[in-house]
């Protein structure tokens, strides 16, 4: 067989795609951010409790009094998880990537039951979207959208598409067609027979399709989260990072509450607007439980709490902007941080949002995956990230995108990497040691993502010096493999994962790193700061403070600890009383002329 | 002023090649060569008039294309060949924007399984031929519920499709027909899905409201008995062609192939016939000099039954004119009833004939 290249095909068309329709994904991506900031900044404009409140009245007036006391307690819930902004920045996303779903979806739908050459054409596309893998599809949707939202929508609605479409041409074909001709047959003109008849007696089936439409919506959160929407699913995404079971259940519940609200309310949503469904509705009993105010005193209710929230909005206390002073170098600008889920990575990228805040500039920290984080890196729209493990660790994005970045220094190391057993294996002390006792450890090293540099090292340089070839590198995740050490550690079972230093694992655990006289895993690594090309010269003040930043390890693993403390969410307030024991620090990473000087103008 | 509608030549071909079908067809190759070519022949060479005023009816079994023949009279299907003329205007000639129209305007539709929106209440449903033209709705209510008291349903205005029986449901449809005040009626088998004595009342409804409301009405039907009580006049089709076109007498008593007489073994004579049908019209002249009651040609059948059994002799039957038109005798009578028309024949018993012929 001839090899097909249909990578490199895409590979090109997705390059010639970004380079000529620029313009294009750039109108999208404007339009895209802006429907999820607006409905994002109405969302999280009242207090939670009264947007609960808002809810609330909603599902009682879509479905009955418990419906509506239960909502309240959902998003009660939710807000003492301190999980209120994600969520609302979930919602938001789910919202957005529903409506421009069913904008696509419903139109093609129709178009696809009034024609079988478009159904049939429809129909494989409709299965490629559903059931390519979606971190496939996220990767050309960086490139062509960028990082963060617009993005995480694409790819959430390119998922969602598919019932939308589907359930509306059922829903279409499923109308009885002697009612069609009866339209036909009084005269009715195509597009009233599609308004008049066609869509009212579809709506119950298409409500279906809204319904999935959400709900496959809200599955690809979490997803979504790998590039960068935050909200929900990045929570999720740094619980898993950080093996945090607790959080990502918090946020998982987050989740689960805005499934079964949306659930609900559309499936009532769709009674209500539907005449067949009104009259359905009409046959039942009322009981006190499903006592639902009429829509008057529901929109009146809902004004009224829009109102106090509007009111509180501008009459509560807005912490207002401190004047400007002489350490306000920023004025306001925005700087982007991306990072990765890593514990020195969080640990400097929360130090690096508090000293800049204090320095006047607005900060905001995205996490992403590695592939994701350079690629955004690359294309601008990251600032900068600290956690680049150069030269040797990450030389392949080093080597794929180094000419779009700039290398801000080093400013922790050396780092190093290295194969690491439990103490309780007495007689593992170096790689070597590991080639005669495949069978005691299965045969299996527990690797990390295949996509990161260390386990491109381990398989092409380490296994081949050392003789390990009776082992197999098993590919996986950093929490999987975390989670396998810890289990095999609490039963005292052989393991051998592959770690790097420095690493909370090693004082979580008792562990030997195994010894590399040959030196096959290269001279330690250095941790970078990598900005993308002329930000050293958008930010000259920023630039030069990135360039001389360094850390100890004692001050990077007190933090790390300071941070590991505070717990998950709190990362800037542990940042905080780190540098208020710490004191001085801030004034030696970012010093300004003339701090504290009344006369300071900017040179 | 001659006829309502006429249908002239009409073909029906679905699937490949539909003209070269038809050009096979005109030269005689019947539907089964065709078949065999992948494309099916509905309606083969249908000619007919219909005159104002007139129900006329379309029966035929399921296949035999009259369900096809119907939609192509109101343009639903557009025929392969041939045309439709309604009120001198060709049908087939207009533009999908004047067929609506003509459909909205003049000629409506009632449906087998009555196809009423069940999204919209019987007031609406009767409403929305009218809603369809632009009838402002004060109008367009007041001329609904005036349609639905016609078909017998006022004070159901407010009521849901689903709430009423098949019956009233088909009341309904036939007033959401009459509401728009079209002058052709399409009728599609519209009292098959409801039960005998349903189906009775209704004909007997439908016939009623003719003799005010005078509609050109097209009706199909599978149901002879339904044909011979409604139809003026009754085409009968077979494979896609009308085979017979005629009065229910017509059919009844001169059926024009062994197919139609199959058929109309089963049906009530009784209830079809009238005397101009039975009666002997071989006069000697002098059968009415009587005093007893005589007939006219209009008499059914159950009526001249009555009269023979009151009369010592056959029963005479007299026109407007009160001129002397025919008889029927007793024996014809029974002959009817049972299907035969020929003369007794002698038989052998010494009770019937005086003479006695020895037998071995």
């Amino acid at each position: 067989m001839p090899r097909l290249h249909l990578g490199d095909w895409v590979d090109s068309g997705v390059d010639w795609l970004v380079t000529h329709l620029s313009w294009l994904f750039d109108a999208v991506k404007g339009v895209v951010e802006g429907m999820y900031d607006g409905i994002d900044a109405v969302l999280t404009a009242p207090e939670p409790l009264l947007l609960a409140g808002i809810l609330a009245v909603l599902a009682w007036w879509l479905r009955g009094l418990v419906a509506g006391a239960l909502g309240f307690a959902g998003f009660a819930l939710i807000d003492s998880l301190d999980l209120w902004e994600e969520a609302m920045s979930t919602l938001s996303l789910v919202i957005v990537a529903t409506v421009i779903a069913l904008v696509i979806s419903v139109p093609l739908g129709i178009w696809a039951a009034r024609s079988k050459a478009v159904s049939a054409t429809l129909r494989p596309v409709l299965d490629l979207l559903q059931t390519m893998p979606s971190m496939v599809l996220l990767i050309p949707a960086i490139l062509f959208f960028g990082m963060g939202v617009p993005a995480g929508v694409i790819a959430t609605l390119i998922f969602a598409l598919a019932p939308g479409v589907r359930m509306t041409e059922l829903g279409i074909r499923q109308v009885d067609p002697e009612l069609v001709e009866a339209a036909e047959a009084f005269g009715t003109k195509p597009r009233d027979t599609l308004l008049r008849v066609q869509l009212p007696l579809a709506l119950p089936t298409i409500m279906a399709g809204v319904n999935q439409v959400i709900m496959l919506g809200l599955s690809m959160v979490v997803i979504a989260g790998m590039v960068g929407t935050g909200g929900l699913g990045g929570s999720v995404n740094e619980a898993i990072g950080r093996l945090d079971i607790g959080l990502g259940f918090e946020a998982g519940l987050g989740i689960v509450v805005l499934a079964i609200y949306l659930d609900r309310m559309t499936g009532a949503l769709g009674t209500r607007i539907s005449p067949l469904g009104r009259r359905a509705a009409a046959k039942v009993r009322p009981t006190v439980w499903s006592h639902r105010p009429r829509p008057a005193v529901a929109v009146v209710g809902v004004v009224v709490l829009a109102l106090v929230a509007g009111g509180m909005g501008v009459f509560g206390s807005n912490p207002g902007t401190a004047g400007a002073s002489a350490t306000d170098v920023g004025k306001g600008e925005e700087i982007t941080i991306g990072y990765i889920p890593w514990d020195e990575g969080i640990a400097s990228t929360y130090l690096w949002k508090e000293l800049l805040e204090q320095r006047g500039f607005e900060v905001k920290t995205t996490q992403y995956a590695a592939a994701p984080l350079y690629t955004g890196l690359a294309t601008g729209q990251i600032d900068f990230q600290t956690d680049s493990w150069l030269p040797t660790t990450h030389a392949e994005y080093w080597k794929k995108y180094g000419k779009q970045l700039d290398d801000l220094g080093k400013w922790y190391g050396p780092t190093s990497l290295e194969l690491s057993v439990p103490s309780y294996m007495k007689d593992v002390n170096t790689l070597a040691d590991l080639r005669a006792r495949s069978a005691e450890f299965g045969g299996r090293i527990t690797g990390i993502e295949p996509s990161a540099g260390m386990m491109g090292l381990l398989k092409d340089k380490v296994v081949k010096q050392y003789g390990l070839d009776g082992y197999r590198v098993v590919d996986g995740s950093t929490p999987a493999m975390l989670a396998e050490l810890k289990r095999a550690y609490a039963r005292k079972d052989p393991i051998v994962v592959t770690l790097w230093s420095p690493h909370w694992a090693y004082s979580e655990y008792d562990l030997k790193k195994l010894k590399d006289p040959e030196g096959a895993w290269g001279a330690g690594d250095g941790v970078h700061t990598l900005s993308r090309n002329g930000f050293a010269a958008d930010h000259p003040e920023v630039g030069a403070w990135l360039k001389d930043f360094s850390m100890t390890e004692r001050q990077l693993t007190g933090l790390e600890a300071q941070i590991q403390k505070s717990g998950k969410g709190r990362e800037q307030d542990a940042v905080r009383t780190w540098l208020k024991d710490n004191p001085g620090l801030l004034d030696r990473w970012a010093p300004v002329d003339g701090a504290g000087e009344k006369s300071g103008a900017a040179g | 002023m001659s006829s309502r509608l006429e249908t002239d030549h009409l073909y029906k071909v679905f699937g490949r090649r539909q003209d070269e079908a038809v050009e096979r067809l005109r030269r005689g190759a019947d539907r089964e060569e065709l078949r065999a070519d992948g494309t099916t022949a509905a309606v083969i060479d249908a000619s007919f008039t219909v005159d104002p005023g007139q129900i006329f009816v379309v029966m035929g079994l399921s296949g035999s294309g009259k369900s096809t023949l119907l939609r192509m009279l109101n343009g639903l299907l557009e025929p392969t060949a041939g045309r439709v003329l309604f009120d001198g205007e060709d049908l087939t000639a207009l533009g999908d924007r004047e067929l609506r129209e003509v459909r909205a305007r003049k000629i409506s539709m009632v449906f087998q399984h009555f196809a009423l929106f069940p999204h919209r209440s019987v007031l609406e449903n009767a409403g929305y031929g009218l809603a369809v033209q632009g009838v402002p709705r004060a109008e367009r209510e007041q001329r609904a519920t005036e349609a639905l008291r016609l078909c017998g349903l006022a004070g159901w205005e407010k009521s849901w499709p689903d709430e009423l029986s098949g019956g009233m449901q088909q009341r309904v449809g036939l007033a959401r027909a009459l509401a728009t005040d079209a002058d052709l009626l399409l009728m599609d088998e519209s009292f098959s899905a409801l039960d005998p004595l349903i189906r009775r009342d209704m004909q007997d409804q439908l016939l009623t409201l003719q003799q005010t409301l005078k509609k050109t009405i097209v009706f199909i039907t599978h149901d002879l008995n339904e044909a011979m009580r409604l139809g003026d006049r009754i085409a009968v089709m077979r494979d896609g062609r009308i085979v017979q076109n005629g009065t229910a007498e017509d059919i009844l008593v001169r059926p024009a192939d062994d197919y139609v007489a199959s058929f109309i073994q089963d049906v009530d004579r009784s209830r079809v016939l009238t005397a101009s049908a039975v009666m002997d019209t071989d006069l000697r002249g002098d059968e009415a000099d009587c005093d007893c009651a005589t007939a006219n040609p209009d008499t059914p059948f159950t009526e001249l039954c009555a009269m023979s059994a009151r009369l010592t002799h056959p029963v005479a039957v007299l026109d407007a004119r009160r001129e002397l038109v025919g008889v029927v005798p007793r024996r014809r009578l029974v002959g009817f009833l049972g299907d035969e028309h020929g003369e007794p024949t002698a038989c052998g018993d010494p009770r019937d004939e005086g003479k006695v012929t020895a037998r071995a």
